[in-house]
């Protein structure tokens, strides 16, 4: 049922015509990147010292040689990839298996919905099956108290809604099954994004980010088995206590070499060391996991910021990803987090963890909605089969749909 | 991106000034504007519909004050029904008379249990006690490795079993040790759980029943969404949980979800936790969260505060001088001391809605006020009431001295102050000034 990974991974580098405006969107974004960093370092003495510390990683010898290799390599390595295409079609079944185990992600998840007749799911369901007429008001209330104990959100829910009612009444809409389709299509178009990731590059740098709790370390040891070729972890949360050796376990569990410098030390320098070894070993992705932070703190903030500079002046067009971890369990206060941390390092895709079923996730509409950061993986549960490339249509569907 | 209530419902009574019952009509468009306002927080939907069929009831027929808008009045009563359900009280820690206390912690994955456990067993020494931490999560990798670095940093020993063992028996083992070794206040920490997951839910009920803890606490992050309730009567009816601590309150999270639990469970949020620091916890404060909820700061405490503290009629001819423009030092003077009397500066500002926000970041010092006090009675009642004066130099050097201000400080003060006039003249003029809570406008 789950979405593959087979066509998950961007492995080579789109046509010509595509990568150009790839690099001009890239452009566009670091842009106000630039304003805001001046915004924000202004007040805050410390980040004018950090600043010079940002020039000793960017030796000058360290520029081109990143420029010949992002951009030289990679046609090459477009032709010579063949050979590591079945790679993951080796990896697929394995995964099939694991996720059949527990009833597959979509099943465990309507399982959970289903779990109790008190679920929203099962009251949308209830309601659903007793429509008759789109030009009844109580119905269309009903749809959207829902949709808002879904953690929709007021605003989104009320532009969906307001869609759906528009829609039904145009085309004389009278059978719950029409409108059940109806609403899941209007949910799938509202989630749907470019899925996929981009691991096209030598090395690709993802860097993850987020709140506390939301899964960011977790999320990395699940996503290092399914990312094609070499992977390194840099073990950039220095903060939290035991935090490096929890991605140290994840390493040895899955043998991906972790990059880390003890307790404390500056993120954006284990970092650095970590670009440097990926480059030395040849390691095709470094996975960079980070502190987790309130998007409320400034400083904190600024030290992702800096690490994302880090990265982009030691190898050109890095961080390739920026993975948002939210917490599907996440109130409205998941699109504050969305929009923080999209401001600060321009975030490309959300990992929605924890959905296992009494948590809707109702929030994966409001962000994309409002925040238009699309969702590219779910996280459904503890195990690391449970990790999923996002189908709109299926969440759509699992929200929406007949249980 | 979120209006606050307050904001809401002055737009949604706009027009309704003086005395009178709120009509009807009046009341439904209040009532929806707080529905909103409480589902924006994370209100449980089920908790919100309960919620304002009681301010209904209440607000239909209330008698409108003089001294606050309709719109205040709403929100005044709203703010009682919500502290009300929060629990009128905080609530203290409380130990067992036969030594040790064991407290078990319990929440889903990420919600800052771990945290939470080194936490309270620093405030638990700080209230005397000698605390003692069992890691009971086998499941999270380096989890254990986690509260053995808190207790280091702590110097509170932390028993483990590492991973093998079950929960239970490294719970119960752990408290048998701490007792052995004298230490009278044991934290269990365990794994993080969904609440589907019935094994995981089984195994929190077989660590409660062996380890017979005094206190169970659900450990709960602010951010939680409109599932808290399913997650709370989950956590109830497995753990027997009699208190909350909320965690990752320094964010910028309604926190609606507390109320949600403490609504649907009858247990009360006990602690609250912000920060990184492990000293960054306290006791819970009921009343300070309703506003939270209702992203209005302390509103109230301030409508309150602000109607024990001006006198009405003098609160009124202020107003009027102040929109002249024919304000004073001697006016300014007032006005301090008046807003003095009601708590420090940086308090106020995050009471006053809107501003609580913008000025999270921004030091505000108190002892600015007092500067600006000591400059204005260095001066003479003529230079009070006419600043133009000032802009004589040996004037400005004599207040200065006086003050233990510079010459600089005076001169900025007067030109702040000439600006001041200047903006409140054109705001009387084109009418166009938010309102403040205890400012009253025509």
């Amino acid at each position: 049922m789950a979405r593959s990974w087979r066509n998950f991974f961007r492995r080579s580098k789109e046509p010509e015509q595509e990568s150009g405006s790839n690099i001009a969107t890239e452009e566009q974004e670091l842009e106000p990147q630039e304003e805001l960093e001046s915004e924000v370092d202004a007040p805050v003495g410390e980040v004018v010292e950090e600043e010079i510390e940002d020039e000793e990683f960017t030796t000058p010898e360290d520029i081109p040689g990143p420029v010949e290799e992002a951009l030289e390599p990679e046609p090459e390595e477009e032709i010579a990839e063949p050979e590591a295409v079945p790679e993951p079609v080796e990896e697929d079944p394995e995964l099939e298996v694991a996720g059949e185990e527990s009833g597959g992600w979509f099943g465990r998840l309507r399982h959970g919905l289903k779990r109790s007749r008190e679920s929203v799911v099962g009251q949308l369901n209830a309601a659903v099956a007793e429509f008759r007429d789109a030009e009844d008001e109580e119905f269309w209330e009903r749809v959207e108290e829902i949709l808002i104990a879904s953690d929709v959100g007021v605003t989104t829910t009320a532009k969906l809604v307001g869609e759906l009612e528009q829609e039904a009444l145009e085309k004389n809409i009278s059978s719950s099954r029409e409108l059940r389709e109806m609403m899941v299509e209007h949910a799938r178009r509202m989630l749907e994004g470019p899925v996929e990731l981009d691991v096209s590059h030598a090395p690709t740098v993802i860097l993850m980010v987020g709140v506390n709790g939301t899964g960011k370390t977790t999320s990395i040891g699940k996503l290092v088995k399914y990312l094609p070729g070499r992977v390194m972890l840099a073990a950039g949360d220095t903060f939290r206590a035991a935090a490096i050796e929890q991605l140290q376990k994840w390493g040895e569990a899955t043998g991906a070499p972790v990059v880390s410098r003890e307790r404390g030390s500056d993120a954006a320098a284990v970092t650095h060391e970590a670009v440097e070894e990926a480059k030395r070993e040849g390691v095709d992705i470094l996975l960079v996991d980070t502190a987790g932070r309130l998007h409320t703190k400034t400083n904190l903030m600024a030290e992702l910021e800096k690490v994302k500079r880090v990265l982009e002046r030691q190898l050109p067009g890095a961080p390739h990803e920026v993975l948002l971890t939210v917490d599907a369990t996440t109130g409205q206060n998941g699109l504050r987090q969305a929009k923080m941390f999209g401001e600060a390092v321009g975030v490309t895709g959300i990992i929605l963890t924890k959905l296992d079923g009494t948590a809707r996730g109702g929030i994966a509409l409001a962000i994309a909605n409002e925040v238009g950061v699309p969702i590219k993986l779910i996280s459904v549960g503890e195990k690391v089969g449970d990790l999923h490339p996002f189908d709109a249509g299926e969440f759509a569907q699992a929200l929406f749909g007949e249980l | 991106m979120f209006e606050t209530l307050g904001e809401r419902l002055n737009t949604a009574l706009d027009g309704v000034r003086g005395s009178g019952n709120l009509t009807e009509d009046q009341v439904k468009k209040v009532t929806r504007e707080i529905r909103l306002a409480l589902l924006e927080a994370d209100v449980n939907y089920g908790v919100v519909k309960e919620f304002v069929g009681k301010v209904r009831d209440r607000a239909t027929g209330s008698e409108v004050s003089k001294a606050l808008s309709p719109g205040q009045q709403v929100v005044k009563i709203v703010n009682e029904e919500l502290a009300e359900l929060m629990g009128g009280t905080s609530h203290k820690l409380t130990f067992a008379s036969r030594p040790p206390t064991v407290v078990m912690l319990a929440g889903l994955n990420g919600h800052g249990k771990t945290t939470t456990a080194g936490k309270l067993a620093l405030f638990a020494r700080k209230l005397g006690k000698n605390p003692y931490l069992v890691a009971c999560d086998t499941y999270r990798p380096a989890a254990i490795e986690q509260l053995q670095q808190i207790g280091r940093e702590l110097n509170v020993p932390v028993y483990t079993e590492g991973t093998e063992p079950a929960p239970e028996d490294i719970a119960e083992r752990g408290v048998k040790e701490a007792k052995a070794d004298g230490y009278d206040f044991v934290i269990i920490d365990t794994a993080g759980r969904q609440v589907l997951d019935q094994d995981m839910m089984e195994e929190l009920k077989r660590v409660r029943s062996l380890v017979k803890p005094h206190s169970v606490m659900l450990v709960l992050d602010v951010v939680t969404g409109q599932n808290a309730v399913e997650v709370a009567q989950a956590f109830q009816e497995y753990a027997d949980f009699d208190g909350m601590v909320l965690t990752k309150l320094d964010g910028d999270a309604r926190g609606g979800a507390a109320l949600s639990v403490v609504s649907v469970t009858g247990r009360p949020v006990k602690f609250a936790s912000e920060g990184e620091k492990m000293s960054e916890f306290d006791y819970f404060y009921p009343d300070r969260m309703a506003g939270r909820i209702l992203g209005m700061g302390d509103v109230l405490t301030l409508i309150e505060k602000a109607e024990q503290q001006m006198d009405q009629q003098e609160a009124e001819a202020q107003g009027k001088k102040l929109m002249s423009g024919k304000f004073t030092f001697e006016d300014f003077l007032k006005q301090m001391q008046m807003i003095k009397k009601m708590g420090p500066l940086s308090s106020l500002m995050g009471m006053i809605p809107g501003l609580g926000k913008q000025l999270q970041n921004v030091q505000i010092d108190d002892r600015m006020l007092g500067r600006v006090e000591a400059m204005i009675t260095s001066m003479t009642v003529a230079e009070r009431r006419n600043p133009k004066l000032l802009q004589n130099p040996s004037r400005a050097r004599r207040i200065a001295r006086g003050s233990g201000a510079t010459q600089q400080d005076v001169q900025k003060l007067v030109k702040q102050f000439g600006e001041m006039q200047k903006m409140m003249k054109q705001m009387g003029k084109g009418g166009g000034m938010p309102r403040i809570p205890g400012m009253p406008t025509r």
